[in-house]
Parts: C-alpha cells; structure tokens; sequence
C-alpha cells in the first residue's frame, strides 16, 4: 500500500509538468497582454511595450516557459502581474476560504444525499422516492447563481437573518454553505439511488437474504457498501473542484475564496496566476483520485492497491 | 495621454467580461454638483460604509490606474492642487497658492502651505511630493500613468530607460535629469518640456501624491499595507483584509481639519445584485444604482427618494477606421454618425446615460460643447451625404464590420445599431465579436484597427486637452487613422496658450472640426444615479470624482441612524 501511494505521488510530477505545459500554451495562445487591462481604454502601445520589456513577457516563450518551471521546481509561483501580491499569497490567503466552505458543503451535500438515496431507493415509486427526485431533479436544473439571489433576497432582505456584508461568522456561511451543496448534492442522491437499486438487484444480495440475514445487517452490509463504490468515484473530483470554489457563488455571496481567480486569472491574462491556480486545481484533483482509489480498496475487497 | 485608463475601467472591463456589476462610485457627476446637505446632527462616531467593488490591484499611488485603486488614494493622500467641486478648475490644496507660472510658460513653482503633516504626525515637505512625482517616472516603479507627466523634462526619457540594459549609473543620471527639483522644504519646481496650461489640473492626480521615505524603506514592496501606507489626507487606511474590506479613519492631523466621519469602511462586493440587497440591507449607505435595479427602485417610494442624478466624465464613440473604405471618405462617417436615435438608444438601450447631443467632451467637464450639432440625428441629411459619397451605391456599404468585444451588453448595443443604420441607412453592417483583451489589443494599433469599434474615454484630469489632443490628436491614443494637420495644429496650439479665452476658443474650434470630420460618432455621455441614505449628509459629488464626495471628502457626516 505504502508503495502504491508513493508511486502515485511520484507520478503526480510528470501529470503536473503536462498540465504546465498545456496551461502554458494554452494562456499564451490567447491574444492580448496583462496590460491590457481595459477594452475600452486601452494603454499606449509604447506604454504596454515598456512593461512587457520589464516583466519579461515578450521573451520567447521557451525562455519563458524554462524560467517559470525553474522556480516552480523552487517552490516559487513568481508574482501577479497585475497585482501587487505573490501567486503563493494569493493562494494563500484565498484558497483556506473556498477550501473550508466546499468541506462543508461536500459534508452538507453527503449529509443529506446518502440518507436520501437510500431511503428513495428503498421506497422506490413511493412518494418519498418522487419527492426525493423533484429535489434532485430541482437542484440541478437551476442555476446556482438563481438560487443565490433568490436567498439573498428572502434571507438577508426580508427576513433581515443573514448579513450580507462580511465574511467569517458561521451566519455569513450559512447560505453559500447550502447553495454550493446543492449541486452535489442533488447529483449524490441520483448516484446513490440508482447505485443502491442496481446492487439491491444482484445475486449476493439474493444469496444474504436467503441464508437469513436481518435485512438491516443486508442493506447496510452488502448492498449499501456495494453502491458505495461509484458514489466514491464521484465524490473524489466533485471534492476537488468545490475546495477550489465555485465563480458563481463566492462572486454573489462575496467569499473572499479562489474560485474567482480562476476566471478573473485568464480574462486578465495574468500568466503566473493562471499558472499557479490551474496547477493547484490539477494537483487537488490528483490527490482527490488518488484517495478516491485507497478507499476503493476499503470498500470492495476484489480491487487491490497492488 | 491615455487615460484614465484604466480608471473607471474596472468597472467597464467587469461589467463586460463577467456581467459583474463593479463599483459605480466612479461615475461621477456634473452639471452643478450634487450636495446632500442639511437637518441632524453629525454623530462624532459616525461611520459610512460604502462599496469598493472589489479588491484593488495595487493602491500604490505612483502605479494605480483603476478607479478604486484611486478611491483609496484620494482618501489617504492629497496632492499639491485639487479641483474646486463648482468649476473643476485647480485649487491650491498642499500648495499654499496658485503656482507660481514663468514667463514663457515652462517653469511651474509650487510653495507648499506651513504646518502639512502626514498622519503620522510628521511634516510634509517639498522632497516629498519630488520623492512622490520621481517614482511615477522611474522605470523601476513601472506604473500605468507615468506617461501623465512627460510633459515635465526628461521624465519620459527616464521612464523609457530599457532596464535590462542600463546601468544604475545610466537609470541615476536619467532620474536626475527630470526637471523636479526641491528648492527648499516648502518650494518645489517643475521645468517642462513645452508649455502646458493644464499642468495645474495634473498636480492634483495621484501621480504626484507625496511619500516617505521611511515608508518606502520599511515597508518595501509591501509599503502600501496599513502600517506603512502613511499619508497626508484626509483619512488613514487602518485595516486591509484582502478581498474583503478596507477600513478608513480620520486623520486627526490633517491640515483642514479632522473629517467629521470618524470610520469609513469599503467592503469589495463585486455582484451588483448583491450590492443591492446590502444597500437595502441598511448593510452600506451609499451605492451607485445599476440600470437592471432601476425599476425597482422607481417603484419604492423610499429608495426612490434616495436616489440622485450623478454625471459622468466619459462619453462612448463607435470609432471608424479613416484609412479604409469605406470610411476613409468623411461623408460616409458623418452619415453613420447622423443615421442612430440618440435619444431611443439612451431609452431602449443603455437606460442609464445621457445622449450624446453634442461634441466629444461631455456635459460638465471644461470644453463641452452643447450647441454642437454636426452629428445630431438626421436620417434624411445623413441620406444625402451618403449619397454624396464616393461609395454611394458601391459594395463597400454592403456587410460593413462592427467588431466589438463580446459580452451580452454590447451585443444588444450594436444589434439596435445595426438597425438603425439598416433602416435609416439603408446599408447592412455585420457583427463581428471578439474576446474582450484580443479587442483591446486590435484597438490599440492603427495596423490592425477594426473597420468599426466602440470605445470609451474618461477624463484622467479636467482639461481639453485630455480629451481633444489625447485622443484624437494623429499621435493620440485613437487609432482611428485619421489625421487633419489643422486640426493637429489647432490643438497643439491650444494646449500651449496660456490665455485661457483663447484656449477655449481654439479648443472649441477644434472640437467641432472633430465632430465634422467624424472619425467616431459620439454615442452617449456615461452618467448614473447614487443611492444615498437618509443619514448620510454633506455630500458634494462632481464629475470626476473616483470616491464618494472626493473633493469634499472631509465634510461628509452621518446622523444618528433613525
């Protein structure tokens, strides 16, 4: 196991060096420069060329590309080039917001999908299980920033329960809290439905039943751990990309989160920043898959971390 | 030069990447200022919260370009001249007087007033503000704006310096050629390149706010963290949480006189609707309306008493490529610029706004031009000049390009103009979107200039010249490739008289020669509405102001919240 883990590890750096190199070209393949800062007021060209000059962006991107690398293998993410702040600080400051609300939302969304896909599956075509899918079904139709809005407007403006200014106190979590769950949330519960139906069907389960086991020791011992599996599979990368934050809702509820940076980062062409996210979001997703495979082997004893 | 770039650009570029509506507090207004005056008493603890938009890339004063970056400068620091909030024209602020201006207009001699402390309770004097004016030039600084002042001698040379290959002997040489220098602790001087009537508007920018050295020194590249950001203004920024708020207080040593609010918090809500809810939340005082909230606010009865008109600084053109066909015939550009409802735009389309019915400058900055009605509507004279042309009935007037950089707001902008022009015009004109930074980088070269673009330009200082020189002057920022060397002339000339009748007249000329020539149609004035609490009074906007209040920042007070 310990093996397996560290050979995993060790192929997260060639991973990550291709994602550097697709990030890399891919940033700057887009036209336009980090000093372009406005459309509609765009810099002097001899202004934008001086910049450049000083912030080595017009040298080959080979050149580049070789420097940037020799610092990242320094462990240093270089400087914003539109901000006064470091890549690292940026991350640094930004990434434990979006990473504590999406632990929470990822608990929430668990807390409230296993339980109910399980029930759903139970009681299939019962009103339960219907109610259970319109949820589900509502959850992932509309759009997050529909919802955030709506709660906005009935917690904070007419209900006055929620501040909206601020960031910190639980009461400030509570609504990104919630919306960013939903999505996960209501996908979990479909997961663990149809996973739970599926396994409720198999011969092992026929088999537990028939030599006379209680039917709680077979639901939650085999069927249960059995539909577990894909669930797991899912929840890995979904944990990923809501530690990272979501856009959508740290702009409406105002997190002070990184999931902003990482559309502001390439409508800005700020290179180092791009860099620095997009490889942290690789790494993220990376030790996600990985932790998703260790617990695989927890769960079903056919597949071996060899 | 260009702009105020990138001033009230955030907002613009936000709101036209990310359909995030940014800080409106930037759009200012105009025509006889706006005061909230009157009735309750200041509360000596009063605290204002306002909203910043977002988080600023740098407040450091000698790089800041974005309207919010400037909010904060403004509030912590003043320079040597301010503007009067009636007329726009330059006050003493620091200085103690007028400059005092030689005879052929060149040498401009500033005397700083006794008794200037920084918040810190140390004196400010003339090595400051030469300390501050030097780092907007150094290369090392790398600032947006420097180019503001390459009218004083040897700053553009020294700003230019290529640092891979000069020297430290080379980039000191370039520092100590630029024509600032300290006479005494309260006299300093600048020597300029030409003359230039409006160097007293540029002595209020923030490029020429003053620093200390033990800021500097201390604080490094971090010096613009509360601890060392020590300024001279009216408020001191006493707490930075990034991307979430910064917090102002009094300054109790500024020379005018402690402020009568005591805190002043900016949070950064970059979500319009958002901003809305905390507005109503009672959660921020002040909040600049979004044209999507307007009906809302129409149908309250109570926010709509809140509510008051602000102009702005900026005016929209939709430029023309003058070096290709077929806008390199004036007639057919003052038939597109004559051939859209102003009016019907600023009510279909913008919601918010003023129609353009006049020259480039718009109402309430120095040089607007009301009576301009060269390009005024006229479907029927914009016919007949198109007939008049040399492309009348050509191909050329037949699938023209409008290239603009693709969000949803500019999309139904140019679609209501594609009609116009269609219906009135009679020709067809095809969209042509493209991302927002590949736009601004096809804009910025004469080269690669689309056929037709939309651009905005705001006033960096209340003068003329940033508008008719700056922009459309033939080595301006527009690169619309049009030259007219009497208009070149003229404008030059203006820039350089110093009567001030004169100056105006020449400009006047000037603009309407620009308006004839039409190498861009004026679209609409920016201007918008503030929400404003009952509670917050002494309120004076003008047209440029970057912050609530900004040349009257210090009289701004709140009562007691009923």
């Amino acid at each position: 196991m310990l093996t397996y883990v560290v050979r995993r590890l060790l192929l997260l750096i060639p991973t990550l060096f291709f994602v550097a190199v697709v990030t890399f070209a891919l940033a700057h393949a887009a036209p336009g420069s980090p000093f372009d800062k406005n459309p509609d007021r765009p810099l002097p060209a001899a202004t934008i060329e001086r910049l450049e000059r000083l912030y080595g962006v017009d040298r080959p991107l080979h050149e580049q590309f070789l420097l940037y690398l020799g610092n990242l293998a320094r462990f240093d993410l270089g400087s914003s080039l539109v901000r006064d702040r470091s890549v690292a600080e940026i991350i640094g400051s930004q990434l434990p917001v979006s990473a504590q609300l999406g632990i929470q939302a990822l608990l929430l969304a668990l807390a409230v999908a296993l339980p109910l896909g399980v029930i759903s599956a139970l009681r299939q075509n019962t009103a339960v299980d219907h109610a259970s899918m319109v949820l589900a079904t509502v959850g992932t139709t509309i759009p997050s920033f529909v919802i955030a809005i709506l709660a906005i407007y009935v917690f904070a403006v007419h209900l006055r329960l929620i501040p909206i200014v601020g960031w910190g106190t639980p009461k400030h979590m509570i609504l990104p809290t919630v919306v960013l769950s939903l999505g996960a949330m209501a996908f979990l519960t479909r997961m663990t439905r149809a996973s739970m139906l599926e396994a409720i069907r198999q011969d092992y389960v026929r088999t537990a039943r028939a030599k006379g086991l209680p039917e709680q020791v077979v639901i939650v011992g085999h069927v249960l751990k059995n539909a577990l599996i894909p669930v797991a599979t899912v929840v890995g990368p979904a944990t990923a990309g809501l530690i990272t934050g979501s856009f959508i809702v740290e702009s409406i509820f105002n997190v002070p989160g990184i999931g902003r940076e990482f559309v502001l980062s390439i409508t800005r062409r700020d290179y180092p920043l791009i860099m620095g996210v997009y490889l942290l979001y690789a790494f993220l997703i990376a030790l996600a898959n990985l932790a998703v495979d260790i617990v695989y082997a927890a769960l079903d004893p056919r597949i071996k971390a060899a | 030069m260009p702009l105020a770039r990138a001033r009230r650009a955030l907002a613009l570029l936000i709101a036209a990447l990310l359909v995030l509506a940014a800080c409106q507090q930037g759009q200012p207004p105009t025509t006889g200022p706006v005061t909230q005056t009157g009735g309750g008493e200041p509360d000596p603890d009063g605290e204002l919260v306002t909203n910043l938009g977002s988080e600023p890339d740098t407040i450091d004063p000698h790089k800041a370009s974005f309207v919010h970056e400037i909010a904060v400068i403004m509030s912590v620091f003043e320079g040597l001249m301010s503007l009067d909030p009636q007329t726009l024209k330059p006050v003493p602020a620091v200085a103690a007087k007028d400059p005092e201006i030689s005879a052929d207009q060149k040498t401009w001699k500033f005397t700083l007033r006794d008794g200037v402390k920084f918040s810190d309770g140390t004196p400010v004097t003339a090595r400051d503000y030469q300390r501050g004016f030097l780092r907007t030039c150094d290369p090392r600084t790398a600032g947006d704006y420097a180019f503001v002042l390459y009218v004083v001698v040897g700053c553009e040379a020294w700003n230019n310096m290529d640092l891979r290959t000069a020297t430290t002997a080379q980039i000191e040489a370039g520092r100590d050629a630029v024509g600032i220098r300290v006479l005494d602790d309260k006299t300093i001087e600048f020597q300029l390149a030409e003359p230039a009537a409006y160097f007293g508007s540029i002595a209020y920018m923030w490029v020429g706010m003053p620093v200390k050295q033990e800021s500097l020194d201390k604080g490094g590249e971090r010096w613009t963290e509360p601890e060392t950001y020590i300024g001279n203004g009216p408020f001191k920024l006493v707490e930075w949480k990034h991307n979430e708020r910064m917090v102002f207080e009094r300054n109790d040593s500024y020379w005018r006189g402690a402020p009568k609010v005591k805190r002043w918090t900016r949070v950064m809500i970059q979500e319009g609707a958002t901003a809305f809810a905390a507005y109503r939340n009672n959660e921020i005082d002040v909040l600049g309306a979004a044209a999507e909230d307007l009906r809302t606010i129409e149908a309250d009865p109570e926010l709509k008493s809140q509510l008051s008109d602000v102009e702005g600084s900026c005016t929209f053109y939709i430029g023309f490529n003058a070096k290709r066909a077929p806008f390199d015939d004036p007639n057919v550009r003052l038939a597109f610029a004559r051939s859209f409802d102003r009016d019907g735009y600023i009510s279909d389309i913008q919601k918010m706004g003023t129609s353009a019915n006049g020259g480039f400058i718009p109402p309430g900055l120095p040089g607007y031009d009301k009576d301009d009605a060269v390009q005024r509507y006229d479907p029927a004279a914009a016919k007949d000049l198109l007939a008049k042309s040399k492309y009348a009935g050509a191909p050329e007037l037949q699938n023209v390009k409008f290239t603009y950089a693709s969000n949803a707001r500019t999309k139904t902008r140019v679609e209501w103009l594609q009609q116009q022009w269609k219906n009135n015009l009679g020709v067809t004109v095809v969209a042509d979107p493209v991302d927002a930074t590949a736009y601004t980088q096809l804009v910025k070269r004469q080269e690669t200039t689309p056929l037709m673009f939309i651009l905005g330009w705001c006033a960096d200082f209340p003068d003329q010249q940033n508008w008719l020189t700056t922009v459309f002057h033939s080595s301006g920022i527009s690169k619309t490739g049009w030259k007219n060397e009497k208009y070149d002339a003229l404008v030059k000339q203006a820039d350089q008289e110093p009567a001030k009748d004169r100056r105006d007249a020449m400009y006047l000329e000037a603009s309407r020669m620009l308006s004839a020539e039409a190498p861009a149609a004026w679209l609409y004035y920016v201007s918008g509405k503030l929400l404003i609490k009952p509670w917050v009074k002494g309120v004076t906007t003008t047209a440029l102001d970057s912050v609530l209040g900004q040349f009257r920042m210090w009289e701004i007070y709140v009562t007691k919240k009923g």
